[in-house]
């Protein structure tokens, strides 16, 4: 039974080495912008998503307000990067621990709160906090801030001749998200966490800190959207609170999770490999502000998934019974 | 030799509602007691006083020698306080083996450690074949016995059973005797609360009865059964005076 357990988490490394290896090729063969363009998205989301499945997956705390971490992980890079000079990396770390702490100091009122409610205030956390950047005329307010070119560095990290500094980050990133789920999976605050989710009060009489495994997962979580909100803002070298802050933000990471298995190792992954391309190629084809189509293409999926596989795509595949978690 | 678990002059009021009023009871190191009564006796809340879901409202709670009464319920489970719900509240998304190292999680840091511990007590409890199951496909009687296995892991000095041993088969329910006794042998006291006197009588060492919130009667289960006041509070006054 232990030697099935060690060879199935042996097995996903190897897997996910052999696709990281494939993605880091890709490049190779792709030499169109456009789908340059859309495989870093595709990548970042995979990440974002992963990230956001920690709390919100393993966890059980769903949010749909993680634009925010992320327009802070942005936020905090720019302002760090124009108005101190301080180079990005540092402020990717920067935007990190902060939104981090905002996510382990929101969750002090907020891990109270129970199911929706929970949801609700995740949502409307959000759109304080952007709000609060459309107004606070330091930080650009609604104008955002334009990050200036100062040429190819990778000490900078911008980039105008290449994509492929931006697509290996974003490769990175996803890399990072996912092997952080997978070492967390199988270490205390792996099965704290999918406790906690499954029955609190149970959790509890087995000596699980609730409320603190909650922080824990909150805080993992936010920290990683956040460097990949820096990271966006470095790729877009332009932000304002709509483009880095806005719902959409949280609704993208949410979906790949939720379409491809919500706290499963896999499920963000595969979910992002399907929506990101998706809905980028029908703004693409439908037209530049797009905003109409790709909504209802989430739409759709989201409900035939939660009426014909509410378990998530990876659920087609998990063996039934002998393997436990869908995987 | 001073008693593992002592409740002082308990109290517990919901609104209006009297639950426990007065309740003083010992529970000896290796002993099995049955804390039982009729319906609405004020058993479930004891109970939960005493694992720590809620303080009472007066009074005091002394687990192995030390003032529990307003500890949370995850630190005194640290303490080697193990319990089982009387729904059962399996981590349904997740496998047996998976439940049983929540629990073993609480003495082995190690996760290595946790599994071959989470191992042991599936061993223990019978319910090997059925670790790499999902929780959510346990038959009844199973996810009891895994309630069990999961509260065991977490290495106990005091397990608190919350019936169950009613709603199964009469071969089911043997099956958990023999269970408890095992327990009871690997040096874990034991409090249960149960239903089903039959069954629960030839196990406990000691019986408390419970009525209206109050201990009606403590003793040997032969002499409680036979108890007249117990008699009434089960079946009613006409039935006591025969007795």
């Amino acid at each position: 039974m232990d030697k099935d357990f060690a060879a199935r988490r042996r097995r996903d490394l190897i897997i996910a080495a052999v696709l990281a290896v494939i993605a880091a090729l890709t490049p190779l063969f792709v030499k169109d912008v456009v789908v340059q363009n859309i495989l870093i998205l595709t990548l970042m989301y995979a990440g974002l998503s992963q990230s956001w499945n920690i709390l919100s997956g393993y966890c059980g705390q769903i949010s749909l307000g993680h634009a925010l971490y992320f327009g802070l992980g942005a936020y905090t890079t720019e302002l760090l990067f124009t108005k101190f000079g301080v180079l990005p990396w540092f402020g990717m770390l920067a935007g990190g621990v902060v939104s981090a702490l905002i996510a382990m100091g929101l969750g002090y009122p907020f891990f109270r709160l129970r199911g929706h409610y929970f949801v609700i205030a995740t949502i409307v956390i959000a759109e304080i906090g952007l709000l609060l950047f459309h107004n606070w005329e330091w930080a650009g307010a609604a104008m955002g801030i334009t990050i200036p070119i100062r040429g190819d560095s990778w000490l900078k990290f911008q980039f105008l001749r290449t994509k492929l500094p931006y697509f290996y980050f974003a490769l990175a990133l996803c890399c990072l998200a996912w092997f952080v789920t997978w070492w967390l999976e199988n270490s205390k605050w792996g099965f704290w966490w999918r406790a906690v989710k499954d029955n609190p009060e149970a959790a509890e009489s087995l000596g699980v800190d609730v409320f603190n495994s909650k922080m824990g997962a909150a805080a993992v979580s936010a920290f990683l959207v956040a460097v990949g909100g820096s990271f966006y803002a470095q790729f877009v070298s332009y932000i304002d609170p709509e483009s880095v802050m806005g719902f959409q933000f949280s609704l993208l990471m949410a979906l790949p999770a939720v379409l491809g298995g919500i706290g499963t190792l896999w499920g963000p992954v595969l979910g992002a490999a399907i929506l990101i391309p998706l809905t980028e190629l029908t703004r693409f084809k439908f037209g530049g502000s797009g905003r109409g189509v790709d909504l209802i293409v989430y739409g759709t999926l989201i409900v035939l998934i939660s009426l014909a596989l509410p378990r998530g795509l990876l659920s087609l595949f998990s063996r039934p019974k002998k393997t436990g978690a869908a995987r | 030799m001073t008693a593992l678990l002592e409740t002082r002059g308990v109290w517990q009021r919901f609104g209006g509602l009297v639950a426990n009023s007065d309740v003083s009871i010992s529970v000896g190191r290796g002993e099995i007691v049955g804390l039982i009564g009729p319906n609405g006796a004020g058993k479930s809340t004891l109970f939960n006083l005493i694992a720590g879901v809620l303080p009472p409202t007066q009074g005091s709670i002394l687990f192995d020698g030390e003032d529990v009464t307003h500890m949370p319920a995850a630190e005194r489970c640290q303490r080697g306080v193990g319990r089982t719900f009387q729904v059962v509240k399996s981590f349904e998304t997740m496998t047996v083996i998976d439940n049983v190292i929540v629990g073993a999680l609480v003495r082995n840091t190690v996760m290595r450690e946790a599994r071959r511990k989470a191992h042991e007590v599936l061993e223990f409890t019978g319910l090997a074949a059925r670790a790499d199951v999902l929780a959510s496909d346990l038959v009844p009687a199973e996810k009891r016995r895994l309630e069990v296995a999961r509260a065991l892991a977490t290495e106990p000095k005091l397990l608190l059973l919350d019936e169950v041993l009613t709603g199964l088969t009469p071969t089911e329910a043997q099956t958990g005797v023999a269970l408890v006794r095992k327990v009871r042998d690997a040096g874990i006291t034991v409090l249960m609360v149960e239903h089903v006197m039959e069954i629960v009588m030839p196990l406990v060492d000691r019986a408390i009865v419970l009525d209206l919130g109050k201990v009606l009667v403590e003793g040997k289960p032969a002499d409680v059964v036979r108890d007249p006041k117990v008699i009434s509070a089960y079946l009613g006054d006409r039935h006591a005076v025969g007795a």
